[in-house]
Protein backbone atom coordinates (compact mmCIF):
# COMPACT_ATOMS: atom_id res chain seq x y z
CA UNK A 1 0.00 0.00 0.00
CA UNK A 2 1.57 3.54 -0.97
CA UNK A 3 2.25 5.51 1.72
CA UNK A 4 -0.33 8.42 2.04
CA UNK A 5 2.40 11.16 2.30
CA UNK A 6 3.70 10.32 -0.88
CA UNK A 7 3.38 12.92 -3.32
CA UNK A 8 1.85 11.23 -6.75
CA UNK A 9 3.75 13.12 -9.68
CA UNK A 10 0.90 15.24 -12.15
CA UNK A 11 1.89 13.72 -15.28
CA UNK A 12 0.79 16.16 -18.43
CA UNK A 13 1.28 15.02 -22.37
CA UNK A 14 0.89 17.53 -25.13
CA UNK A 15 1.87 16.32 -29.17
CA UNK A 16 2.25 19.41 -31.44
CA UNK A 17 2.49 19.87 -35.29
CA UNK A 18 5.53 21.49 -35.82
CA UNK A 19 4.50 24.61 -36.31
CA UNK A 20 6.05 27.53 -34.31
CA UNK A 21 1.92 29.05 -34.26
CA UNK A 22 1.22 26.85 -32.04
CA UNK A 23 3.93 27.79 -29.39
CA UNK A 24 1.98 30.93 -28.09
CA UNK A 25 -0.64 28.46 -26.60
CA UNK A 26 1.95 26.28 -25.00
CA UNK A 27 3.55 29.31 -23.07
CA UNK A 28 0.16 29.92 -21.88
CA UNK A 29 -0.31 26.69 -20.94
CA UNK A 30 3.00 26.18 -18.90
CA UNK A 31 2.71 29.80 -17.00
CA UNK A 32 -1.18 28.60 -16.25
CA UNK A 33 0.30 25.08 -14.72
CA UNK A 34 3.34 26.35 -13.20
CA UNK A 35 1.55 28.88 -11.21
CA UNK A 36 -1.44 27.19 -10.34
CA UNK A 37 -0.39 23.44 -9.56
CA UNK A 38 3.17 23.09 -8.73
CA UNK A 39 4.11 25.44 -6.31
CA UNK A 40 6.57 27.85 -7.97
CA UNK A 41 6.63 31.74 -8.14
CA UNK A 42 5.41 33.51 -10.47
CA UNK A 43 8.67 34.35 -11.10
CA UNK A 44 9.34 30.92 -11.86
CA UNK A 45 6.08 30.06 -13.82
CA UNK A 46 7.69 33.30 -16.00
CA UNK A 47 11.04 31.60 -16.05
CA UNK A 48 9.53 28.06 -17.05
CA UNK A 49 7.42 29.45 -19.90
CA UNK A 50 10.81 30.46 -21.61
CA UNK A 51 12.52 27.58 -20.96
CA UNK A 52 9.19 25.18 -22.34
CA UNK A 53 9.27 27.85 -25.30
CA UNK A 54 13.34 27.84 -26.78
CA UNK A 55 12.63 23.65 -26.11
CA UNK A 56 9.89 23.03 -28.45
CA UNK A 57 11.15 25.93 -30.96
CA UNK A 58 14.51 23.90 -31.13
CA UNK A 59 12.35 20.43 -31.42
CA UNK A 60 10.45 22.38 -34.42
CA UNK A 61 13.28 23.78 -35.87
CA UNK A 62 16.24 21.76 -35.52
CA UNK A 63 14.73 18.31 -35.29
CA UNK A 64 11.61 17.82 -36.95
CA UNK A 65 10.35 18.31 -40.53
CA UNK A 66 7.49 19.65 -41.74
CA UNK A 67 4.10 17.37 -41.23
CA UNK A 68 6.05 15.65 -38.22
CA UNK A 69 4.92 16.21 -34.61
CA UNK A 70 6.72 17.49 -31.35
CA UNK A 71 5.81 15.84 -27.61
CA UNK A 72 5.97 17.48 -24.38
CA UNK A 73 5.57 16.23 -21.67
CA UNK A 74 5.38 18.02 -17.86
CA UNK A 75 5.85 16.06 -14.52
CA UNK A 76 5.04 18.07 -11.87
CA UNK A 77 5.82 16.63 -8.66
CA UNK A 78 3.66 19.38 -6.28
CA UNK A 79 5.88 21.19 -3.65
CA UNK A 80 9.40 19.20 -4.90
CA UNK A 81 10.05 19.44 -8.85
CA UNK A 82 8.84 20.41 -12.28
CA UNK A 83 10.46 18.91 -15.39
CA UNK A 84 9.39 19.16 -19.14
CA UNK A 85 10.53 16.70 -21.20
CA UNK A 86 10.79 17.71 -24.91
CA UNK A 87 10.99 14.91 -27.88
CA UNK A 88 11.48 15.32 -32.00
CA UNK A 89 11.22 13.08 -35.20
CA UNK A 90 14.52 12.93 -35.81
CA UNK A 91 13.68 13.94 -39.35
CA UNK A 92 14.87 17.97 -38.64
CA UNK A 93 17.97 19.56 -41.06
CA UNK A 94 20.05 19.31 -37.82
CA UNK A 95 20.23 15.42 -36.57
CA UNK A 96 22.48 15.73 -33.56
CA UNK A 97 23.03 12.72 -30.87
CA UNK A 98 22.90 12.74 -27.24
CA UNK A 99 25.77 13.39 -26.93
CA UNK A 100 26.77 16.06 -29.61
CA UNK A 101 24.07 18.09 -27.88
CA UNK A 102 25.44 18.17 -24.63
CA UNK A 103 28.81 18.81 -26.33
CA UNK A 104 27.23 21.45 -27.70
CA UNK A 105 25.90 23.46 -25.23
CA UNK A 106 29.48 22.73 -23.13
CA UNK A 107 30.89 24.98 -25.73
CA UNK A 108 28.07 27.46 -25.81
CA UNK A 109 27.72 27.73 -21.94
CA UNK A 110 32.20 28.93 -22.39
CA UNK A 111 31.24 30.60 -25.36
CA UNK A 112 28.87 32.86 -23.05
CA UNK A 113 31.04 33.87 -20.54
CA UNK A 114 32.48 36.43 -22.19
CA UNK A 115 29.78 39.21 -23.72
CA UNK A 116 28.58 37.88 -26.34
CA UNK A 117 26.77 39.77 -29.23
CA UNK A 118 25.52 36.94 -32.03
CA UNK A 119 22.23 36.82 -32.87
CA UNK A 120 21.52 33.14 -32.23
CA UNK A 121 22.65 30.45 -29.90
CA UNK A 122 21.38 31.53 -26.12
CA UNK A 123 18.20 29.90 -25.85
CA UNK A 124 20.12 26.00 -24.34
CA UNK A 125 23.15 27.90 -22.52
CA UNK A 126 21.84 30.60 -21.13
CA UNK A 127 18.01 30.56 -20.46
CA UNK A 128 17.30 26.81 -19.91
CA UNK A 129 20.74 25.72 -18.62
CA UNK A 130 20.44 28.67 -16.01
CA UNK A 131 16.94 28.36 -15.04
CA UNK A 132 17.27 24.40 -14.67
CA UNK A 133 19.10 22.16 -12.45
CA UNK A 134 19.46 19.13 -14.72
CA UNK A 135 19.83 19.81 -17.92
CA UNK A 136 19.70 15.67 -20.13
CA UNK A 137 19.84 14.63 -23.68
CA UNK A 138 18.53 10.74 -24.73
CA UNK A 139 18.93 9.15 -27.63
CA UNK A 140 15.06 7.93 -29.11
CA UNK A 141 14.85 4.14 -30.61
CA UNK A 142 14.06 4.75 -34.07
CA UNK A 143 15.48 8.10 -34.43
CA UNK A 144 14.87 11.74 -32.46
CA UNK A 145 16.20 13.43 -29.43
CA UNK A 146 14.75 13.69 -26.12
CA UNK A 147 15.33 16.83 -23.98
CA UNK A 148 14.61 16.41 -20.25
CA UNK A 149 14.76 20.26 -18.24
CA UNK A 150 14.35 19.44 -14.46
CA UNK A 151 13.75 22.83 -11.60
CA UNK A 152 14.05 21.67 -8.06
CA UNK A 153 11.21 23.53 -6.01
CA UNK A 154 14.03 24.23 -3.16
CA UNK A 155 14.82 27.61 -1.66
CA UNK A 156 12.22 29.44 0.13
CA UNK A 157 12.11 32.48 -2.55
CA UNK A 158 11.24 29.89 -5.56
CA UNK A 159 7.87 29.06 -3.48
CA UNK A 160 4.39 30.73 -3.33
CA UNK A 161 4.23 31.36 -0.06
CA UNK A 162 0.84 30.30 0.88
CA UNK A 163 1.04 27.14 -1.81
CA UNK A 164 -2.58 26.48 -3.00
CA UNK A 165 -1.62 23.45 -5.00
CA UNK A 166 -4.13 21.62 -6.76
CA UNK A 167 -5.09 17.67 -6.35
CA UNK A 168 -2.72 15.93 -8.95
CA UNK A 169 -4.29 14.09 -11.91
CA UNK A 170 -3.13 12.21 -14.79
CA UNK A 171 -4.59 13.02 -18.19
CA UNK A 172 -3.42 12.84 -21.83
CA UNK A 173 -3.56 15.77 -24.51
CA UNK A 174 -3.42 14.67 -28.08
CA UNK A 175 -3.83 16.08 -31.07
CA UNK B 1 0.59 32.62 -33.59
CA UNK B 2 1.50 35.44 -30.97
CA UNK B 3 0.71 39.17 -31.51
CA UNK B 4 3.44 41.80 -31.87
CA UNK B 5 3.03 45.27 -32.98
CA UNK B 6 5.91 47.53 -33.35
CA UNK B 7 5.95 51.57 -34.03
CA UNK B 8 8.26 54.33 -34.41
CA UNK B 9 8.27 58.01 -32.94
CA UNK B 10 10.56 60.40 -33.66
CA UNK B 11 11.47 62.97 -30.55
CA UNK B 12 12.33 66.71 -30.51
CA UNK B 13 15.78 67.34 -29.59
CA UNK B 14 17.49 70.65 -29.38
CA UNK B 15 20.74 69.18 -30.24
CA UNK B 16 22.11 66.87 -33.81
CA UNK B 17 20.98 64.08 -31.87
CA UNK B 18 18.36 62.04 -33.31
CA UNK B 19 16.20 59.98 -31.41
CA UNK B 20 13.30 57.40 -31.99
CA UNK B 21 11.00 55.66 -29.59
CA UNK B 22 10.47 52.20 -30.45
CA UNK B 23 7.03 51.10 -29.07
CA UNK B 24 6.90 47.55 -28.68
CA UNK B 25 3.57 45.28 -27.58
CA UNK B 26 2.42 41.89 -27.66
CA UNK B 27 4.50 38.70 -27.68
CA UNK B 28 7.93 38.41 -29.61
CA UNK B 29 8.66 34.60 -30.82
CA UNK B 30 9.60 32.11 -33.46
CA UNK B 31 6.24 33.23 -35.54
CA UNK B 32 6.80 36.83 -35.80
CA UNK B 33 10.28 38.35 -34.93
CA UNK B 34 11.70 37.16 -38.29
CA UNK B 35 8.69 39.60 -39.94
CA UNK B 36 8.60 42.55 -37.25
CA UNK B 37 12.64 42.70 -36.83
CA UNK B 38 13.04 43.85 -40.47
CA UNK B 39 10.91 47.16 -39.64
CA UNK B 40 13.60 48.07 -37.01
CA UNK B 41 16.28 46.88 -39.13
CA UNK B 42 14.55 49.48 -41.89
CA UNK B 43 14.65 52.44 -39.36
CA UNK B 44 18.19 52.01 -38.19
CA UNK B 45 19.19 52.05 -41.77
CA UNK B 46 17.54 55.30 -42.68
CA UNK B 47 18.13 57.02 -39.62
CA UNK B 48 22.26 57.09 -40.50
CA UNK B 49 24.72 58.31 -37.94
CA UNK B 50 24.05 59.31 -34.44
CA UNK B 51 20.77 57.71 -33.97
CA UNK B 52 19.20 56.99 -30.74
CA UNK B 53 16.91 54.58 -29.60
CA UNK B 54 14.70 54.11 -26.91
CA UNK B 55 12.96 50.94 -26.53
CA UNK B 56 9.65 51.12 -24.48
CA UNK B 57 8.93 47.77 -23.74
CA UNK B 58 5.49 48.82 -21.27
CA UNK B 59 3.57 46.47 -23.65
CA UNK B 60 5.62 43.50 -24.29
CA UNK B 61 4.58 40.55 -22.52
CA UNK B 62 6.93 38.31 -24.04
CA UNK B 63 10.37 37.97 -25.80
CA UNK B 64 12.50 34.91 -26.98
CA UNK B 65 15.92 34.08 -27.35
CA UNK B 66 16.03 35.25 -31.33
CA UNK B 67 14.66 38.61 -29.84
CA UNK B 68 16.87 38.99 -27.70
CA UNK B 69 19.31 38.00 -30.35
CA UNK B 70 17.90 40.60 -32.82
CA UNK B 71 17.87 43.35 -30.04
CA UNK B 72 21.56 42.60 -29.49
CA UNK B 73 22.44 43.45 -33.33
CA UNK B 74 20.42 46.59 -32.97
CA UNK B 75 22.29 47.43 -30.38
CA UNK B 76 25.83 46.69 -32.17
CA UNK B 77 24.14 48.83 -35.29
CA UNK B 78 23.62 51.86 -33.61
CA UNK B 79 26.12 52.39 -30.75
CA UNK B 80 28.73 51.66 -33.59
CA UNK B 81 27.21 54.46 -35.81
CA UNK B 82 27.86 56.83 -32.71
CA UNK B 83 24.24 56.22 -31.11
CA UNK B 84 22.89 54.90 -27.79
CA UNK B 85 20.16 52.35 -27.33
CA UNK B 86 17.96 51.87 -23.88
CA UNK B 87 15.16 50.07 -22.55
CA UNK B 88 11.85 51.92 -21.29
CA UNK B 89 9.03 50.53 -18.95
CA UNK B 90 9.67 46.95 -19.04
CA UNK B 91 8.13 44.61 -16.98
CA UNK B 92 9.86 41.97 -14.41
CA UNK B 93 9.70 39.10 -16.51
CA UNK B 94 11.01 41.08 -19.30
CA UNK B 95 14.15 42.44 -17.29
CA UNK B 96 14.63 39.06 -15.83
CA UNK B 97 15.02 37.56 -19.00
CA UNK B 98 17.52 40.08 -20.37
CA UNK B 99 19.36 39.43 -17.06
CA UNK B 100 19.82 35.74 -17.47
CA UNK B 101 21.30 35.90 -21.15
CA UNK B 102 23.95 39.02 -20.06
CA UNK B 103 21.91 42.38 -22.32
CA UNK B 104 21.55 44.20 -18.99
CA UNK B 105 25.21 45.10 -18.93
CA UNK B 106 25.33 46.44 -22.31
CA UNK B 107 21.93 48.00 -22.55
CA UNK B 108 20.31 49.93 -19.58
CA UNK B 109 16.99 49.95 -18.31
CA UNK B 110 14.74 52.24 -16.93
CA UNK B 111 11.51 52.30 -15.22
CA UNK B 112 10.53 55.28 -16.99
CA UNK B 113 10.31 56.71 -20.64
CA UNK B 114 11.25 60.35 -18.92
CA UNK B 115 13.83 58.54 -17.48
CA UNK B 116 15.15 57.00 -20.50
CA UNK B 117 15.14 60.19 -22.64
CA UNK B 118 17.32 61.91 -20.19
CA UNK B 119 19.81 59.31 -20.42
CA UNK B 120 20.03 59.85 -24.59
CA UNK B 121 18.61 63.52 -25.09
Amino acid sequence: MADSNEKVPVKITIILPTNAYFLSGIRDFTLTMTKNMTGFSEQWAYRFQSVVDELCNNAIEHGSEKGQNVKITFISVPEESLEVVVEDSGTGPAKYTSAQMANLVKERVSMMHSQYLGLRGRGLPKIVAEWTDELLFEDIDGGGLRVRAKKYLRDKEDKVLSSTVQTPTHFQLTN
Amino acid sequence: MAQATITFEDLKTDSEKKVKIVKIAGQLDESNVDDEAKKVYAQIEAGGTNLSLIFDFAGLEYMNSKSIGYLTDWYSKVSGSGGKVVIAQAKNNIIDILQVVGLTQLITTYPSIEEAKLAVM
